[in-house]
C-alpha cells in the first residue's frame, strides 16, 4: 500500500536527473579553464578566446549568491503577501498586492537597475533590489492560487475539529498548497538565474560579466562561455526543484 | 446537554433561524429534518460556532457556548460532514488522530485509540491505518470521517448529512453502524438529514423544521401516529406512509409464541415489521418465523396481525 515500485522509481528519477545534471555541470565548469584550444578553433580570429578576468568558479559562486539572496527575499515577500491576502483580515488588499507584484514583474529589470543605481550606487545591492522585485510575482500569485486550491471540505473540517487559524495554515493549507507554491518559487528562481546576468551592467560580479565584456569587446567566445554557464546553472537548479516537487506530493503518488 | 433559548440567526434582512427553543438531552439521537432552506444545517453549525447566532442563548454542558474559546468548544464536539473533508495529505491514522493531537495526547494513547476506532467502524487496521484518503471508497472515507469525529471521545457528535452522498447500500450499512455506536457509547448525537426514512430509522427524536422554526418535535412513533400538520404529513410521504408506520415498530410487539414452519426466511425480534412484511412478500407467504440470534425459532408473525 505505501511504498511500491512506481513511486520509488518516480522519486529516484527526479533524483537521478538532478544528480546527473549536477555532475555534468561541475565537470563542464572544471574543464572550461582548459578549453582555450577548443575556443580558438571555434573563433580563430580572437586573440584571447578564454575569459580569464575572474575564475569561472568565482563567477558561478557570485551568481548563485546573488540569485539566492534575491530569491530568498522574493520568497519571503511573495509567501507573506499571498498568505495575508487570503486571510479574512487581508482579503481587501488582494487587488493591490496582485497589481503591485505584476508591476514588479512587468517593470524591466534593466530599468530598475537604472533607477536604483543613482540611489544606492553600483555593485551587488541595486542588482539585488531589481531581482527581488522581479521574482515576487510568480511566488505571490502561486501562493494565492495554491491556497485557493485547498478543498473547501478540508478547510471546513479543520475549522470544525478545532484547529486554530495558525494550525489550519501550517498543518492543512500550506502542505496542500505546497506543490503550486513550489512551482512558483521554481519559476521565479529559474527566471532570476537568467536575469541576474544583467547585474554585471552595474558592476556586480556574475556570470553576466563575460557576456557583457564579450559584447562590448566583440568577443563572442566570452559571450558563449557566460551563456553556457548561465543556462546550465538554470537547468541544474530547475532539476533540484524537481526533486523538491516530488517530495511535496509524495502522498499523492501512493497507490495500492 | 445542548440548549437553544430563543435563538435567531439572520443574514442582513433574511432570517434563517427564528426564535428557536430546543433542548437536547444527554444520550439523545436527535435528528433535524426539513427541506433545504429550513435552517437545519445552520442550527447544527451554531452549536460548534461555525455559525455565530444573532440573538438568544445557546448552552453546551450548562455553559453559554460563548464562554468557551471556539477551538476549545470544537475539540469537545465531534463533527462529521457530507463532503467528509479528510485531509488528503495525511494517512487514515493521522486523520483520525487530528483532535487527540490538538489535545496533546501522548503517542501510545493516540495509537491505542486509533486502533479502537478503526475496529469500531469495521475498518481493518492493518489495511487502512497507513492508507491515504484517495485510496479509499466513499463509504470507507466516511467511516474514517466518523472515526475522526469520535476520536477524542467528545460529549456530543454533530453530523451534517453525513451519508447524503453515499450509495443506498453503503448508506444502509453506515446507518446500522450509527445505531450500534449510539447504543454502545451513549453519545449525544445531533444529526441533520432531508431523508425521512433515515430520520425515522436513527432518531430517538425527530425535529421537523420549516423556514427556521420547529414544526414538530417527537419520537419517530409519535411523529407517525400524530403528525402535527399537513407539512409534516407531506414530509412523511403519502404512498409509503403505511410502510413507514411498520418501519418504526419492532417485530417483538406483534409476535405470537407459536412455532410452526414458515419458509426459508426469518427475522429477529428487534427487526422492524417493515422488514418482516418485505420478507413475507418475498417468500409469497402470510407468515414469517421470528428467531433468536442463534437462529432457533421463538415465534411467528402473521400477516393479518400487521394491520391490527
Amino acid at each position: 500500500m505505501t511504498g511500491g515500485v512506481a513511486p520509488i522509481l518516480r522519486r529516484s528519477t527526479a533524483w537521478t536527473r538532478f544528480a546527473v545534471g549536477l555532475v555534468v555541470y561541475l565537470a563542464f565548469l572544471a574543464a572550461l579553464p582548459y578549453g582555450a584550444p577548443v575556443f580558438s578553433a571555434l573563433f580563430p580570429e580572437l586573440e584571447r578566446p578564454l575569459y580569464e578576468q575572474q575564475s569561472f568558479v568565482t563567477l558561478v559562486g557570485a551568481h548563485l549568491a546573488l540569485v539566492a539572496a534575491a530569491s530568498a527575499i522574493a520568497t519571503v515577500v511573495g509567501l507573506a503577501a499571498g498568505i495575508y491576502v487570503t486571510r479574512p483580515q487581508g482579503r481587501a488588499f488582494r487587488r493591490m498586492v496582485e497589481t503591485l507584484s505584476a508591476m514588479g514583474q512587468t517593470f524591466p529589470p534593466v530599468a530598475v537597475l537604472a533607477l536604483t543605481v543613482p540611489v544606492i550606487g553600483f555593485g551587488f545591492w541595486p542588482a539585488l533590489v531589481a531581482l527581488s522585485l522581479y521574482g515576487v510575482l510568480p511566488i505571490s500569485q502561486n501562493t494565492i492560487a495554491g491556497l485557493e486550491s485547498v478543498p473547501p471540505a478540508a478547510r471546513e473540517a479543520a475549522e470544525g475539529l478545532g484547529m486554530r487559524p495558525g494550525q489550519r495554515l501550517a498543518q492543512v493549507e500550506l502542505p496542500l498548497a505546497a506543490p503550486i507554491v513550489i512551482a512558483g518559487i521554481r519559476t521565479s528562481v529559474t527566471i532570476n538565474i537568467g536575469t541576474a546576468a544583467i547585474a554585471s551592467t552595474v558592476g556586480a560580479v556574475s556570470l553576466g560579466s563575460p557576456i557583457i565584456i564579450g559584447l562590448n569587446g566583440g568577443n563572442t567566445a566570452y559571450v558563449l562561455q557566460g551563456a553556457l554557464l548561465v543556462a546550465g546553472l538554470a537547468i541544474v537548479v530547475d532539476l533540484a526543484f524537481g526533486v523538491l516537487a516530488v517530495r511535496a506530493t509524495r502522498w499523492r503518488q501512493v497507490r495500492d | 446537554m445542548i440548549e437553544f433559548l430563543d435563538v435567531s440567526k439572520s443574514y442582513g434582512a433574511t432570517t434563517v433561524v427564528d426564535n428557536l427553543t430546543l433542548s437536547i438531552a444527554k444520550g439523545e439521537f436527535c435528528v433535524l429534518i426539513g427541506p433545504s432552506g429550513s435552517g437545519k444545517s445552520t442550527i447544527l453549525k451554531m452549536i460548534n460556532r461555525l455559525v455565530e447566532h444573532t440573538s438568544g442563548e445557546i448552552h453546551f454542558a450548562d455553559e453559554p457556548i460563548r464562554s468557551f474559546a471556539p477551538e476549545v468548544l470544537r475539540r469537545r464536539i465531534g463533527y462529521a460532514i457530507q463532503s467528509v473533508g479528510l485531509f488528503p495529505h495525511w494517512s487514515v491514522a493521522k486523520n483520525i488522530a487530528t483532535v487527540p493531537r490538538l489535545l496533546n495526547w501522548d503517542q501510545a494513547r493516540i495509537d491505542a485509540r486509533t486502533t479502537e476506532l478503526l475496529q469500531m467502524l469495521n475498518l481493518d487496521a492493518a489495511r487502512f491505518r497507513d492508507a491515504y484518503p484517495h485510496q479509499l471508497s466513499g463509504g470507507q472515507q466516511q467511516r474514517v470521517g466518523v472515526a475522526r469525529a469520535l476520536a477524542a471521545d467528545p460529549d456530543v457528535l454533530l453530523m451534517d448529512e453525513p451519508f447524503g452522498a453515499l450509495d443506498p447500500i453503503t448508506r444502509d450499512s453506515l446507518q446500522a453502524e450509527m445505531i450500534r455506536i449510539h447504543a454502545q457509547t451513549g453519545k449525544t448525537i445531533v444529526f441533520v438529514t432531508h431523508d425521512m426514512d433515515e430520520a425515522l430509522r436513527l432518531a430517538t427524536r425527530v425535529v421537523v423544521l420549516e423556514k427556521g422554526a420547529i414544526v414538530q418535535s417527537a419520537t419517530p412513533r409519535d411523529l407517525l401516529a400524530k403528525p402535527a400538520d399537513d407539512f409534516v404529513r407531506a414530509f412523511l410521504g403519502k404512498d409509503d406512509y403505511g410502510l413507514k408506520l411498520l418501519s418504526v415498530e419492532p417485530v417483538s410487539g406483534r409476535m405470537r409464541s407459536i412455532v410452526i414452519p414458515c419458509g426459508p426466511q426469518s427475522v429477529l425480534p428487534e427487526d422492524s415489521l417493515r422488514l418482516a412484511l418485505s420478507r413475507m412478500m418475498a417468500m409469497k407467504n402470510n407468515r414469517i418465523a421470528v428467531v433468536d440470534p442463534k437462529g432457533s425459532q421463538i415465534g411467528t408473525v402473521f400477516l393479518d396481525d400487521l394491520a391490527s
